[in-house]
């Protein structure tokens, strides 16, 4: 169904209503009732006449409800996950309490510790191994004062 | 509401400018005036002058005052009223001119037709036509 525009009033012409009229420089006006093309025909300027749509529009008539129902956007906080922490990690970090953060921490730093501990011994069991088979020191090979 | 000694401007290129209706065609329901869709015969009123150029070529059709002639109407004053109850009216009556094939004299049409033409079988016209209303 093709709703049309009255060219006077602006209100819809519905199938079976109205009247066509096309004007010597071949513009195509519709009415959707006589007074409407009598008015147009009278040359009547729709723009002083109070019940027409362009005039209820131009003097801002009914629509100021739809201006209090217009809200302001208002910002939410919303949690999602990010990169490399999905949301139940984050969740699960933010709910531990002091006393299990701190017991955490202790753990971590005690075996850091002992990593660091068996990495220093691992070096010094390797270490004397190595320079054993050049004693030599640098100055000695340059001919310096140690090789008197 | 064409009838005898009714005005119609001719807007195609055949070369007349203004007809007059001498008959309206016969068909059952017209009661002796025309709308848009029916055939009468005119007379040319007022035409173009014929100039050097085309009375040279042979096949040009020369349409001259006072020539009797076939027309269609495409356009009415009085209202028509469409099969959806909506009612169209124009500014003027106009007409197209045929040959006696019921073929358009000229080749082309300078301004709105109705669209009621293509129910009336003239879709010939109807396509040709610039604007349809």
């Amino acid at each position: 169904m093709k709703l049309e525009i009255d060219s006077f009033s602006g209100y819809r012409i519905y199938p079976s209503k109205g009247k066509l009229f096309v004007r010597g420089d071949s513009k195509v006006f519709r009415f959707a009732t006589s007074k409407n093309a009598s008015l147009f025909l009278q040359r009547k300027n729709p723009r002083k006449i109070a019940w027409t749509v362009v005039y209820r529009r131009m003097h801002k008539k009914g629509i100021t409800e739809e201006v209090a129902k217009k809200r302001s956007r208002k910002t939410v906080k919303h949690q999602r996950g990010i990169v490399g922490a999905d949301l139940a990690a984050i969740a699960a970090r933010r709910d531990q309490t002091a006393a299990v953060r701190q017991q955490a921490r202790l753990a971590a730093i005690t075996k850091a510790k002992a990593e660091k501990k068996e990495k220093e011994s691992k070096k010094s069991a390797s270490r004397p191994s190595q320079p054993q088979g050049a004693k030599v020191s640098k100055q000695q090979m340059k001919g310096g004062k140690g090789g008197r | 509401m064409i009838g005898l000694k009714s005005t119609l401007n001719v807007i195609d290129n055949s070369g007349a400018l203004l007809v007059e209706c001498v008959n309206v065609l016969k068909n059952k329901v017209n009661n002796g005036h025309g709308s848009v869709g029916d055939e009468i015969v005119c007379v040319v009123k007022r035409a173009r002058p014929i100039s050097a150029a085309t009375q040279a070529s042979v096949n040009a059709v020369k349409v001259r005052k006072g020539d009797v002639r076939r027309a269609v109407i495409v356009r009415t004053r009085k209202q028509v009223r469409r099969p959806d109850g909506t009612m169209v009216r124009f500014d003027d009556n106009a007409a197209v001119l045929l040959n006696n094939k019921r073929e358009m004299l000229g080749t082309r049409i300078g301004g709105i037709v109705s669209s009621d033409l293509r129910l009336k079988g003239w879709s010939k016209i109807v396509s040709i036509a610039p604007r349809v209303a």
